[in-house]
């Protein structure tokens, strides 16, 4: 009887051990790193983040470390997902930094203040407007359908060009369509597909699939002014190793530009970043990396953080969101530092890329 | 007096496959009969019937069915307005009230798809005439009370009936029941039969005039009781004949083993069980029983009973 | 004991216990989601709720149009016709199918297999058949609730008991009066039932669809206001969508209830 009493204490002890150890090891765990998110979705210069961890200079895994991350003393946990959703999960506060551009994050920015830390790249002919060869002057597109995502970097891209040429924006049908369902159907020579504005990489495929279809317009005409980026919540930047999050994001990010730099590691770094973009081989992954120009030191990155590169900029796109109902007011954006620009709800601050510098040295 | 044909059933055979159900069957029915069929299961009853309705054609030999005044059988080929049929289930279509139900017939015999579609206020004219029509019948049958019931709210007996009337009111030739009344209670049963034999005194009634005999009803059965009562001759088939002494290999199929006419009775008239148990006995020894094989024309005697008279009512 | 009856007192108010819980779910969540961020727009408040409800009820000051009434319109419009032709088509092939064997053996196959094809990933398809207007929506929603509609119709046709075929052979019917008097009264309820059952289905690819290509109508809506992450828009969207389906299976039913009287339903 005894015998059987202490083989229960001693099954129920061994129990408790192997529940709590784990539990003890992973609350250990988090007091040593703070975890912090990052939400991606496949693009050149926000894949780098994702070929970091193939790599293997972060782990983007929760509770796992990479080298990276140990040299900064935080955890940054990666969560991959198509691009409205990042834009949600961020507006949710499912994330603490989301890869976004700076048109959009003017959304999520009125309800949870923001702090653009790293812009990547610029779309500089990523964005263009694909229209059927017989379309020579853009007067011809009057009264003509152009598809596109609405209320999107796509509409942006062309409503400024519309102006920069000289036309009226009301004399243009801008038709909502989603850009792989709009290219498909250029590919395909629906009727009344004469023009469409998508992005990368449906411009690239849609000209290698149609070779009579020709660009009548781009990004290159208003380059810096769509910036690829990634924006963290004041809400996470105030938590304790906030910043260490942002230093070891913009670390990876330099990374990953360094590799490309190089010439023997560059071109693999270039089909690693290709491989979920899409079905593209490294000479077309090679214009897309021009198309999508990348911010790929710092001092590049710390200038277009400032204010006198970017507030002309953002000030249109302000106005650009507000006259198309994608925001139902007008977001303050401010440059600099925390006391620099108070009280404003989106703020670029190129601190944190120079912090980065200072620290690396 | 001289007894016109309706059915006429010559030299017929069936099989699926390798099995062997019908052999040689010779049959011909007389206007105004009420004819049981009965034999023990899986004998063939209702391949015989398929083949008088015409869905299931013989595979050799043939039906005939003599219009009313012809001289000459139209043989069977597929199922037509000249034969009706009462089934055990789905007897009644489901999404018809029972006045529909039997104006049914009146409907599709009458008129068109077309006509109906295009001549829409003569059609709405007719089918007034064709439901006041099989009210009429309904009544006549004793459910005036079920004009506008839905099969589904009538109970068992109820549906029979109306069943029965949807058949008699198109007139036919002859009129098929296949165990109409197995899944009734005995009450609701012995009512019925009743109504058969109140169908028969018409019959008799009209050959006493010298006129044609208005409903001639074959009726499918496992009771034998129900066979004595309600039929005037009774039709055995039966698997169990003498077919080795006749230089079968195997079985060739049931074919009928007693063919003789029973007593009539009147509707309110009592059952008289001594003869009951008589008929019974040789239907038994006929078709029955398995160990007891005899030559098939042993009790086949309607011909030779008819013509010394002993048939009862239409048969007289 | 399972299957045990309740009464119908307790029916109702179990009915109305769990929708207060759902909705005293959804301000729990609400709550807790705005103490974290008191700005939080994507689990909205019942007060923002309201504004979004405003909105898309509202004309739009600058351009003048009403959102619901727009998308409704345009929704509605591809849906039913969508619905109608793929019912009519599945009426006349389940029909085919049921009642002629040489049909049965040609159309059969193919329909099992297309019955398990979401539509919307063949998206291309349908670009190079229908191009990208209301056909297309049409064509999305009619060829999916098709096949499965279909198969619905052929297996009732082949339920109608023989018996009754046969018997109207006997009461002089021909093949056309036999199809349209006997089969298609016959598997009409079922038919019904058939509907409803496809009616969510259709309502999915159509919004997925509208997700897509749209310029107008609720999946356009929903994807636009969520990714501007207008969830006080997208929610009521929600909840009018599943309105009009649950309006739907109402109707339906109704319908079934007045031309099908003489319909049992089994096992009740």
């Amino acid at each position: 009887m005894k015998t059987r009493t202490s083989r229960y204490i001693l099954i129920a002890a061994a129990l408790a051990v192997i529940l709590a150890v784990p539990a003890i090891w992973i609350m250990i765990r988090a007091d040593e790193v703070p975890t912090f998110s990052l939400a991606w979705s496949e693009y050149p210069s926000w894949s780098a983040f994702g070929v970091a961890h193939e790599f293997g200079f972060i782990n983007g895994k929760k509770g796992e470390i990479g080298p990276i991350e140990k040299k900064w003393g935080v955890d940054i946990e990666l969560k991959e997902a198509d691009y409205d959703t990042c834009l949600v999960m961020y507006g949710s506060g499912k994330c603490d930094a989301v890869c976004i551009t700076n048109m959009d994050a003017l959304i999520p920015c009125l309800t949870r203040k923001s702090v653009g830390i790293l812009p990547t790249s610029t779309s500089f002919g990523a964005d263009a407007c694909i229209v059927d060869a017989r379309i020579t002057d853009i007067q011809q597109l009057r009264g003509k359908k152009v598809y596109g995502l609405a209320k999107t970097v796509s509409e942006y891209c062309f409503v400024r060009n519309v102006e920069i040429l000289g036309e009226k924006e009301a004399d243009f049908r801008f038709t909502n369509m989603d850009p792989a369902a709009a290219a498909l159907a250029m590919q395909q020579k629906r009727d009344g597909f004469d023009a469409i504005v998508v992005w990368n990489p449906f411009v690239l495929e849609t000209l290698n699939k149609r070779k009579d279809a020709r660009v009548l317009f781009d990004s290159t005409t208003i380059p810096g002014e769509i910036i690829d980026m990634v924006v963290m919540t004041q809400e996470s930047l105030d938590k304790p190793g906030g910043d260490k999050f942002a230093w070891a994001v913009i670390d990876a990010f330099y990374t990953i530009n360094q590799q490309m730099a190089k010439s023997e590691t560059r071109d693999e770094t270039l089909i690693a970043l290709g491989e979920k973009f899409s079905n593209l081989d490294l000479n077309s992954m090679r214009k897309v990396v021009q198309q999508t120009r990348f911010y790929s030191s710092p001092e590049e990155g710390i200038k277009v953080l400032g204010k006198e590169a970017t507030a002309g900029i953002m000030e249109k796109v302000v106005a650009f969101c507000v006259s198309h109902e994608i925001v139902p007011e007008a977001p303050a954006v401010g440059f600099g530092s925390r006391a620099e620009a108070k009280e404003v709800a989106f703020r670029l601050d190129p601190a944190y890329i120079k912090g980065y510098v200072a620290k690396s040295k | 007096m001289e007894h016109p044909l309706v059915l006429e059933i010559q030299k017929l055979s069936h099989w699926f496959g390798d099995n062997l159900v019908l052999h040689n069957l010779d049959l011909n029915i007389i206007r105004g009969e009420i004819v049981s069929l009965v034999g023990p299961s899986g004998c063939g009853k209702s391949t015989l019937l398929r083949a008088i309705v015409g869905t299931h054609p013989p595979c050799r030999g043939q039906v005939a069915v003599y219009a009313l005044g012809a001289t000459t059988p139209t043989v069977v080929v597929n199922p037509s307005r000249d034969r009706g049929i009462v089934y055990q289930q789905y007897s009644l279509f489901p999404f018809l009230t029972a006045a529909q139900n039997v104006a049914m017939g009146l409907m599709l015999d009458q008129t068109s798809l077309p006509f109906r579609f295009f001549r829409h206020m003569s059609w709405r004219n007719l089918r007034r005439r064709h439901l006041e029509e099989a009210e009429a019948l309904l009544e006549k049958l004793k459910l005036a009370n079920a004009i506008r019931l839905y099969p589904h709210e009538m109970s068992g007996g109820m549906c029979q009936r109306v069943a029965i009337a949807q058949a008699l009111i198109m007139k036919p030739e002859i009129l098929l029941l296949d165990e109409p009344f197995g899944a009734l209670d005995e009450a609701t049963r012995e009512e019925l039969q009743r109504m058969l034999l109140t169908l028969y005194q018409e019959n008799i009634d009209a050959r006493a005039k010298g006129e044609d005999s208005p409903y001639t009803i074959m009726i499918v059965t496992h009771e034998l009781n129900e066979a004595i009562y309600v039929g005037d001759r009774v039709v055995a088939l039966s698997q169990f004949w003498n077919w080795q002494e006749q230089g079968h290999l195997r079985c060739p199929g049931a074919t009928i083993v007693l063919d003789q006419p029973v007593p009539v009775y009147h509707p309110d008239e009592e059952r008289n069980f001594e003869t009951f148990i008589q008929v019974r006995r040789r239907i038994r020894q006929a078709a029955f029983e398995s160990s007891v094989l005899q030559d098939p024309r042993e009790y086949k005697t309607f011909a030779a009973d008819l013509a010394s008279g002993r048939g009862e009512g239409v048969l007289r | 004991m399972i299957r045990q009856p309740i009464s119908t007192r307790l029916t109702v108010l179990l009915g109305i216990i769990s929708v207060v819980a759902l909705l005293a779910g959804y301000t729990l969540l609400s709550s807790m989601q705005h103490l974290d961020n008191p700005d939080d727009t994507t689990i909205p408040t019942w007060s923002q709720l309201g504004e979004g409800l405003q909105r898309l009820i509202e004309a739009n000051p600058r351009t003048g149009e009403r959102w619901l009434l727009l998308d409704a319109e345009a929704t509605a419009t591809r849906l039913f016709l969508g619905l109608f032709c793929g019912i009519l088509g599945a009426i006349i092939l389940g029909l085919l199918m049921g009642c002629y064997a040489p049909i049965e053996a040609l159309l059969v196959p193919p329909m099992s297999l297309l019955a398990k094809i979401p539509p919307t990933a063949a998206l291309a398809v349908f670009f190079v058949l229908v191009g990208t207007d209301t056909e297309m929506y049409v064509a999305m929603i009619a060829f999916g609730v098709l096949p499965t509609l279909a198969q619905s119709v052929y297996l009732a046709v082949h339920d109608v008991p023989r018996e009754m075929l046969y018997k109207a052979y006997t009461l002089g019917a021909s093949q056309m009066e036999l199809i349209w008097n006997i089969i298609v009264r016959a598997v009409f309820p079922r038919l019904i039932d058939a509907v409803r059952l496809q009616i969510g289905p259709a309502m999915v690819y159509l919004i997925a669809a509208e997700m897509i290509l749209g310029d107008v109508g609720f999946g356009y809506r929903i994807r636009l206001q969520m990714r501007l992450l207008n969830m006080n828009v997208v929610y009521p969207y929600l909840t009018f969508l599943a309105v009009f389906g649950f309006t739907m299976d109402y109707c339906l039913r109704l319908l079934q209830r007045v031309t099908c009287p003489w319909f049992v339903r089994h096992g009740r």
